[in-house]
């Protein structure tokens, strides 16, 4: 990487299950929230890319509405349809080829209030077999995935009660969370309903309507805009078959591949002992550690000796998720770009009550698909190098 | 941010129809499958590359990325690799009983077949447990020919 690029500023929304106005206005006052902070126009931006749903739209190419509203007016603008964190690392691209110098990037999703996330993972669905033999839900796979750890790790639920816990109570520290309770425990967790057993309520993302904004720019123009740039270091992504039945559930090869490339393009060998803080993906409470294990953070099975010993709480050895993740908030095609931006929080030294002390490289994480087919990783650092 | 309820905020009921989509595919994996189930057997396709066996078989291997087109015959019994013990049908509707579904690895495939297990309580359900298809009387064709698993 010659260029390189940083993230010079970013905003989300305060999530929630109804955000009670249109995406244009949510977008439109999220970008102006952006500009004011770094003080620019939207003459200032050279590209953008977006990240929205056509199917929770209901709309194709949804983001023909939300161009406007970000300010892309006779803009450079294109679209993706998967997790915000591909519409980040398709930016960084647009600006490592020299053609740009500044990137937008935008994700939301009304998945909480206009249409069910559960409905469009349904249509996912291969319409041919798995859509007509109609015994799966994005809920039951979990639940089969779930089971595949538990089994082979041969681990009973607590964790999953341990983990959502953990999550609840960092999502009280943090202002953006829709879903939180400062003093939840296991057994809180656990007293949550069934949805599909092994997976209660409380192991489950909320649906949420939200949105989030990130500005990247070129080495030089970061510099320029803002005191505190957070630099880009690495990106990968990576993809498993759409088959459920051609995978092993229990851990995630994309994951580990994503990350093997992002590390080295980071220069990282020991990630465990190098990242400083991570913010994973997990739509339900068992794919963190699952996820965590193929990052190379923690080891195989080892999901209850880190919830027993509280490695990955925001003061543990391994911080994950200080946001409160995805049992917190998971806005469907923005998840992946508030982890980015709950990152540069921490490298920036804005993460209040949740932030790690000296953090200087994070871990963003995100992810598509049934039982996290697709899975995305960026590398964060708050120094240039 | 001044993220209030705005006043201006109507919410239209709209509906996408997307029932006039017409969707390809290339047919044969499944033809021989739901062939085969008239007759009682399961077929896919083997990789004479990597030997993976897929139902419903694809006509090229996902991970050689090569064509395929070996029918092979695979049993109609096999092992549970993972379940779910399910309160709602896959809309959310309450179930009237609580069902497992399972994803079983038939004898001689690699792919898992999706299917629910009956016959047994759901809290006696284990991963690797070893199941059998039961068969509708008069088998069309279809997926739904084998009515469900049951426990060997
Ligand atoms: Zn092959």
């Amino acid at each position: 990487m010659e260029r390189k690029v940083a993230i010079v500023s970013h905003v989300q929304t305060k999530h929630s299950s109804d955000i009670g106005m249109p995406r244009e206005r949510m977008l439109f006052n999220l970008v102006k929230e952006l500009h004011n902070k770094v003080g620019i126009t939207r003459h200032d931006v050279d590209s953008y890319v977006l990240c929205s749903n056509d199917f929770e739209a209901g709309r194709t190419i949804s983001t023909v509405f939300e161009d406007t509203p970000v300010g892309a007016y006779m803009k450079d603008e294109t679209k993706v349809e998967m997790d915000g964190i591909m519409a980040l690392i398709y930016a960084t691209m647009r600006i490592l080829s020299g053609q740009f110098d500044t990137a937008l990037v935008v994700a939301n999703s009304l998945g909480g209030s206009q249409f069910r996330p559960f409905l469009i993972m349904e249509y996912q669905l291969d319409p041919t077999f798995d859509r007509q033999v109609g015994l799966i839900n994005e809920l039951n796979a979990g639940a089969f995935q779930a089971r595949s750890y538990m089994d082979k790790y041969g681990l009973d639920e607590w964790f999953l009660d341990a983990i959502s816990a953990r999550l609840l109570r960092n999502g009280a520290i943090n202002p953006y969370a829709l879903r939180s309770k400062d003093d939840a425990t296991p057994e809180y967790v656990a007293s949550s309903e069934y949805y599909y057993e092994p997976l209660r309520k409380l192991h489950c993302y909320p649906f949420s309507d939200g949105a989030c904004a990130v500005l990247l720019a070129c080495g030089e123009k970061a510099k320029e805009l803002c005191e505190k740039p957070v630099w880009i270091k690495g990106f990968s992504n990576s993809l498993e078959t759409c088959r459920l039945g051609e995978r092993e559930l229990y851990t995630s090869p994309s994951t580990k591949q994503a990350a093997e490339k992002a590390y080295k393009a980071a220069g990282i060998s020991d990630p465990a002992n190098e990242i400083d803080v991570a913010e994973i993906s997990a739509k339900f409470a068992h794919q963190e550690p699952i996820i965590c294990e193929s990052l190379g953070l923690f080891p195989e099975g080892s999901a209850e000796d880190v919830a027993k010993n509280d490695l990955a709480e925001i003061t543990g050895k391994m911080p994950i998720s200080p946001s409160g993740g995805g049992i917190c908030t998971y806005v469907f095609s923005a998840a992946g770009l508030i982890n980015v931006a709950q990152c540069c929080q921490q490298l920036t030294g804005e993460a209040g009550d949740a932030q790690v002390p000296n953090a200087k490289i994070a871990l963003a994480h995100g992810q598509d698909g049934f039982c996290a087919q697709h899975n995305s990783v960026v590398i964060l650092s708050s120094e240039e190098g | 941010m001044a993220f209030q309820m705005g006043e201006e905020t109507r919410t239209f009921p709209i509906t996408w129809d997307v029932s006039a989509n017409k969707y390809k595919i290339e047919s044969r994996g499944l033809r021989i499958l739901t062939e085969g189930m008239k007759d009682k057997k399961i077929r896919g396709i083997r990789c004479h590359e990597c030997d993976t066996v897929y139902i419903p078989g694809p006509f090229y291997c996902r991970k050689c990325h090569i064509e395929i087109d070996e029918v092979v015959e695979v049993k109609d019994t096999g092992t549970v690799m993972s379940f779910a013990v399910d309160m709602a049908d896959i809309r959310g509707n309450p179930l009237p009983e609580k069902r497992i579904s399972a994803m079983i690895k038939l004898d001689d495939c690699d792919a898992w077949f999706i299917g629910t297990v009956e016959n047994m309580d759901w809290k006696d359900a284990k991963v690797g447990m070893r199941v059998k298809s039961i068969w509708v009387d008069e088998p069309q064709g279809k997926f739904s020919d084998i009515d469900h698993f049951e426990p060997i």
